[in-house]
């Protein structure tokens, strides 16, 4: 059985379709749902085993990114999200305005609804983005979603908020906690704090993070947008190593393996 | 009561302030804390100063829809927290702020209440039965846009009904006359040289429904669609945003941008946005203060806001952008060019729309009705004078992406259950525009009193006309409303019905039950007098604004010849400026800011190589993602050429424009065209040099067998000074090529893969160099006055094949056209990609394939040649070139070598440098500097 996935959506997400498409070449079951549906009842958290909150704007990023999503899955929508993440079969992925949103529900880094302890805002460049960059699995993680993923990683960004930011001590748990997903990394691989290579000035050169059941991870990148070699601009110069759609294949993996 | 709450980011100097009516001060705590404000890197305070010293505050005009209000009432009652109404604004501490008149003002006093209320109002009578001409031209003038012969022809028509037209109707008959909506400068009967032609729109309808094989729909629909694989259409449109990007650059982009969706969105019963592509043309950036006309914007201001409206639109809707240019001219600093276009797919059984039927409802989807953009329409078919920004400010709009978004989501849903007649775009002359169009057969019975407002106080004439963003007509069958219902619901979208078709062939407009318009549907369409308008050629036709420029002609062919740099210092710096000219530098910041990346699609993105710097022709876009098969879009256009010679010109920009597509591997059978034509207001010297650039147009589509599906004309590039002074910005074609590829991996980029490869030009190369880059940067006195490079059309089909199948069965490793900075620039910028330098052997070039060669023809004129059409290509060897190019002209250049030199060596005659061939070493990563520098200081 491929592993139900409720990609969510909400007015201005943005790439729902990617996403969709890469659990599916995953070998999960996506869906994409909007989350009117679930606040009407026609589609429940409760029948799927992975959420994905997809990269966009959600509700035009009003306020700041992934504000009003992030509110509504907190309040309108908290029990049935306090229920999902209470399961021990369920995973959650968010990528770029779905990270935001994440961050925003408090969901990362310490799974606490409603209570905000990071934040992802205005790239220190104080512009919108796009352009692929490297990244590298922090090896402390040990998250199953990062299982069996070393070396430099290419995948695209594309955002205007982006920059990891927290007070030094709940970085330091963080830290400590090795929650830390991946880091941008300069040429020779090391974690940078230098634009472009960092695109948004994040601190430490945190690109995602994940909780400490390591069962939500959250990213700025776009891994969903790299499910085939073409879609690196480099594929005609050589062997180029598809780097998103592992982290897909782990989640769908470790959904089928916790199946209750 | 209203509660004042305002957050301070930490570091960051300004302030944002969100007021909100109805609810407690610990209500307003709550929304502080968890709404409003974030506790990690800001504060805020409720109703006292979070900063000491002087503020001002900026906030949207009443009326002005803020997008974030409808977010802030959703999570406050998420929250439990009901909001009255509520607004949001921003104080700066800073005392020079810059905000825009048009749109924005200074808060100097607290408001009341953030509710609008006001009496709507009422429908005029306009007496027009016994106005004199003159006072008929003083009616039109500044509103109507109408000239005397058609104000006499609406004062018949309601002399003959024996009453007087109310404003609603007198609105519309212009609205539907104008040249922006008429095109009654393309329909019109032609003399041209006292020779009898047939109508514009006619010849090129004609030529490109000759070439159907590819046709799904052309001229018919908002965009032109094209077959593609499995059923599926492809669809492009391109517009002009030219009028309100003068005046308001950042919102008159974003307008464009989210019309030309709608017009993608509303092809048959609704299609996908996947691509969108900008082009603009700007004054250069250094122009000086001085030579700006006045209420004409500095060209620096524009590019910025334009490129920062363009990004804040298309990422928002999730289209990538992935294809554009910037280029400049003087004469644009009268009035820009914006040009964007959008592609979409969508499966040809819902390519076409239905016909509608009697009782087919109406119904307006999307965004509400306010006052913004009334007269939009006519206002864009006027010159731009002085008093343009004064007396136009309400043909800016605000544009609200994520309201189109959702439009659109719901849209196509809507299609894939089949609910749906026809969608039309509210875009141009608003409701007028669209309902007018679809009820020409039927008629149509609207109540206005049904569409959702922005605030009250409108009257139905305002209603009727307003060009508000984010609004769209349905047509549908009532038994289909509840469905339709349901899915607008899910997706947040409000829509209503307006009213019916009701078979009376009559346009009827009601309020409340009141009559405000009742026109003849015949009348309104086929009322417009037929013109017929006479063109002659004049020795100068490109207008007046050439003062110190010597008459064309004057130069002899000896004049036109051009020095030779002497030394290696000298080539180096003309190369560099050439590299530094705005229409050659890396526009790669400007691209870094668009989100190209969004629906995963692009097999071929606007930059590759080693340090994805290096630029490329166009983007193979793979619309499904688990599919092969691709689409490619690129364009063409050369302002400056087409000043020197309107004919090759375009000939120029469509050549460059299907080059685009057949340098990654396209196959110019598999494409089709559009055309904008941006044109001076077409007196009669004007006229002349669109009428030729027409004749171009359908010679290409003749040479190559493909169609143009789809155009667009604005022919008001004109600036009136005070004195009575003209300024004809350059005359642009604009061509757009939609091509389809079966196999997106059979393509390739620009950047040199392989060191030790043989570097190939393919191609007929032309001698002339007037209108180039090089000549604009070293002799920009003459650069107009000097013949541009004429591409040969015989040979061309052929160059494209070779190339073609070059790249198909894998032998052509990289492919970059000749264009803008010639062929010099064609081969940095493929060693720029490939992180590699070459070396180039000139010896013997200027012998054989130049055409029309003539003694004395130089390596510089070669080295900085652009004739379009000429391709520089990577190959294994020189045999390899031979055997793929054998019925096509070719010169193998050299070869491409590690390192980053690129070395030049020229004829054996050349002067006596000191090693005698060499004509210049220069590195690569030097020259990249240059190149990049201008747009990098502009976008940081």
């Amino acid at each position: 059985m491929k592993p139900k996935v409720l990609v969510l959506k909400a007015d201005g997400t943005n790439r729902d379709y990617e996403m969709s498409y890469a659990f599916n070449v995953a070998g999960g079951n996506p869906k994409i749902v909007h989350v009117n549906e679930l606040r009407n009842g026609s589609e429940k958290m409760s029948d799927y085993q992975i959420l994905a909150l997809p990269g966009g704007f959600a509700y035009g990023d009003d306020i700041v990114s992934g504000k009003i999503l992030a509110i509504e899955l907190t309040s309108f929508l908290g029990q049935e999200m306090r229920k999902f993440i209470d399961r021990k079969d369920t995973a959650i992925i968010g990528v770029c305005n779905g990270f935001q949103v994440l961050v925003r529900t408090g969901l990362l880094p310490f799974r606490k609804i409603g209570e905000m302890d990071v934040t992802l805002t205005n790239n220190d460049s104080g512009h919108f983005e796009c352009r692929w960059i490297k990244l590298k699995v922090n090896g402390k993680n040990n998250s199953k979603f990062l299982q069996g993923i070393d070396g430099i990683m290419w995948l695209p960004i594309a955002h205007g908020e982006g920059k990891f930011l927290t007070d030094q001590k709940t970085l330091k748990e963080i830290e400590n906690k090795n929650l830390v997903a991946f880091r941008y990394v300069d040429d020779n691989g090391s974690p940078t704090q230098k634009y472009p290579d960092n695109p948004n000035g994040s601190l430490n050169a945190i690109v995602g993070i994940t909780d400490e059941t390591g069962r939500i991870l959250g990213m700025m990148p776009h891994p969903e947008c790299f499910i085939r070699a073409e879609q690196h601009p480099n594929w005609r110069r050589g062997t180029v190593k598809v780097d998103g759609l592992p982290i897909f294949e782990n989640i769908v993996k470790f959904a089928k393996e916790n199946k209750k | 009561m209203i509660q004042k709450i305002r957050v301070q980011t930490i570091g960051q100097p300004n302030i944002k302030v969100y007021r909100l009516e109805g609810i407690s001060v610990k209500d307003a705590k709550i929304l502080a804390e968890k709404l409003l404000s974030e506790r990690i890197n800001q504060k805020y305070t409720i109703n006292q100063p979070i900063a000491r010293g002087k503020v001002i505050e900026i906030a949207y005009k009443p009326g002005v829809m803020n997008p974030e209000v409808v977010s802030i009432t959703k999570a406050a009652s998420d929250l439990g927290i009901k909001l009255i109404s509520c607004d949001s604004s921003i104080e700066y501490l800073s005392q020079k702020v810059s905000f825009n008149p048009l749109t924005e003002h200074i808060i100097t006093e607290e408001p009341k209440t953030l509710i609008l209320k006001a009496k709507p109002g009422k429908t005029q009578i306009i007496s027009i039965r016994n106005l004199t001409d003159q006072q008929l031209l003083d009616l039109s003038k500044d509103t109507l846009f109408l000239n005397l012969e058609e104000m006499k022809k609406v004062q018949k028509y309601f002399q003959k009904i024996k009453r007087d037209p109310s404003d609603l109707e007198l609105e519309t008959l212009a609205q539907t006359w104008s040249e922006h909506s008429g095109h009654k400068t393309f329909k019109a009967d032609l003399i041209i040289d006292g020779k009898e032609k047939e109508p514009l729109m006619t010849r090129l309808k004609k030529e490109a429904l000759k070439h159907d094989k590819n046709i799904v729909s052309a001229f018919v629909d908002n965009s032109g669609v094209m077959d593609f694989y499995d059923g599926f259409g492809i669809c492009g449109k391109v517009e002009t945003h030219n009028a309100p990007s003068a005046i308001e650059p950042y919102g008159g982009a974003m307008t464009g941008s989210g019309g030309v969706f709608r017009d993608i969105a509303a092809t048959g019963k609704g299609a996908k946005n996947i691509a969108s592509t900008d082009v603009f043309c700007f004054a250069p950036l250094d122009l000086s203060a001085n030579e700006l006309p006045m209420g004409c914007l500095p060209p620096e201001y524009l590019l910025k806001r334009v490129v920062a409206g363009v990004r804040d639109y298309g990422n928002r809707m999730g289209i990538p952008t992935n294809n554009g240019s910037v280029h400049f001219h003087k004469d644009f600093r009268a009035k820009p060019s914006v040009i964007v276009g959008a592609f979409g797919i969508v499966p040809k059984k819902y390519a076409k729309k239905e016909k509608p039927k009697v009782e087919d409802l109406i119904i307006t989807i999307g965004g509400r009705t306010g006052r913004d953009g009334i007269h939009g329409a006519t206002f864009s078919s006027g010159e731009m004078t002085e008093k343009t920004i004064e007396v136009h400010s309400s043909a800016v709009q605000i544009g609200n992406a994520i309201e189109e978004k959702r439009m659109f989501d719901a849209l196509l849903e809507a299609r894939d259950q089949d609910l749906i007649r026809l969608v039309q775009d509210c875009g141009g002359g608003g409701f007028s525009s669209a309902i007018g169009e679809i009820g020409e057969e039927l008629g149509v019975l609207i109540d206005l009193k049904n569409a959702p407002l922005k605030y009250q106080g409108l009257a139905p004439w305002e209603i009727w006309m307003s060009e508000s963003q984010e609004r769209m007509i349905v047509v549908l069958e009532k038994i289909n409303l509840k469905k339709f219902e349901d899915i607008c619901k899910k997706y947040n979208v409000e829509f209503a019905v307006l009213g019916k078709f009701d078979g009376s062939k009559k346009l009827n407009v009601t309020f409340e039950g009141k009559v405000a318009g009742d026109l003849d549907m015949q009348f309104l369409h086929h009322g417009l007098p037929k013109r017929i308008l006479i063109a002659k050629k004049s020795n100068r036709h490109s207008g007046e604004q050439s003062d110190s420029r010597i008459k064309k002609g004057s130069w002899t062919s000896q004049d036109d010849r051009v020095e030779q740099p002497k030394t290696e210092r000298e080539w180096i710096k003309v190369l560099e400026k050439v590299l530094a000219h705005g229409n050659v530098n890396s526009k790669e910041p400007i691209v870094r800011l668009y989100d190209h990346s969004v629906q995963g699609t692009n097999d071929l993105q606007s930059y590759s190589g080693t340090n994805l710097d290096g630029p490329n022709d166009s983007p193979v876009l793979r619309p499904f993602l688990d599919k092969k098969y691709g689409m490619v879009i690129s364009h063409g256009l050369n302002p400056v050429l087409n000043n020197i010679d309107p004919y090759w010109g375009s000939i120029w920009a469509a050549t460059e424009a299907l080059s685009n597509f057949v340098a990654v591997g396209g196959n110019y059978k598999e494409a089709c065209l559009i055309n904008n034509y941006i044109w001076p207001f077409p007196d009669e010297q004007s006229l002349w040099s669109l009428d030729r650039s027409v004749d171009a147009v359908v010679d290409f589509m003749k040479t190559f067998k493909i169609p143009v599906i789809s155009g667009k004309d604005s022919l008001s590039s004109s600036y009136r000074s005070k004195d009575g002074k003209v300024i004809k910005i350059p005359p642009v074609l604009c061509i757009s090529v939609l091509g389809k590829i079966p196999d997106a991996g059979k393509t390739v980029t620009a950047d040199f893969k392989r060191s030790g490869s043989t570097i190939v030009l393919v191609g007929k190369m032309d001698k002339n160099l007037g209108g180039s880059v090089y000549y604009q940067v070293l002799y920009p006195e003459r650069a107009e006055q000097v013949e541009g490079p004429k591409v040969d059309l015989k040979i061309l089909p052929k160059t494209f094949d070779a190339i073609c199948k070059g790249i198909q069965t894998g032998k052509i490793l990289s492919s970059h056209d000749v264009s803008e900075g010639g062929v010099i620039g064609a081969i940095f910028e493929m060693c720029v990609g490939g992180g590699m330098g070459a070396t180039i052997h000139l010896g013997g070039v200027t012998s054989s394939h130049l055409r029309g060669d003539r003694m004395g023809s130089s390596e510089v004129e070669f080295l900085f040649n652009e004739t379009a059409g000429c391709f520089i290509v990577e190959v294994e060897n020189e045999s390899m070139a031979k055997q793929l190019f054998k019925n096509v002209p070719f010169r193998i250049l050299g070869k491409t070598k590690e390192g980053n030199k690129m070395e030049i060596y020229g004829n054996k005659t050349s002067l006596p440098l000191r090693d005698k061939k060499k004509l210049f070493v220069v590195d690569v990563n030097d020259l990249k500097k240059v190149w990049q520098e201008p747009m990098r200081r502009l976008f940081p």
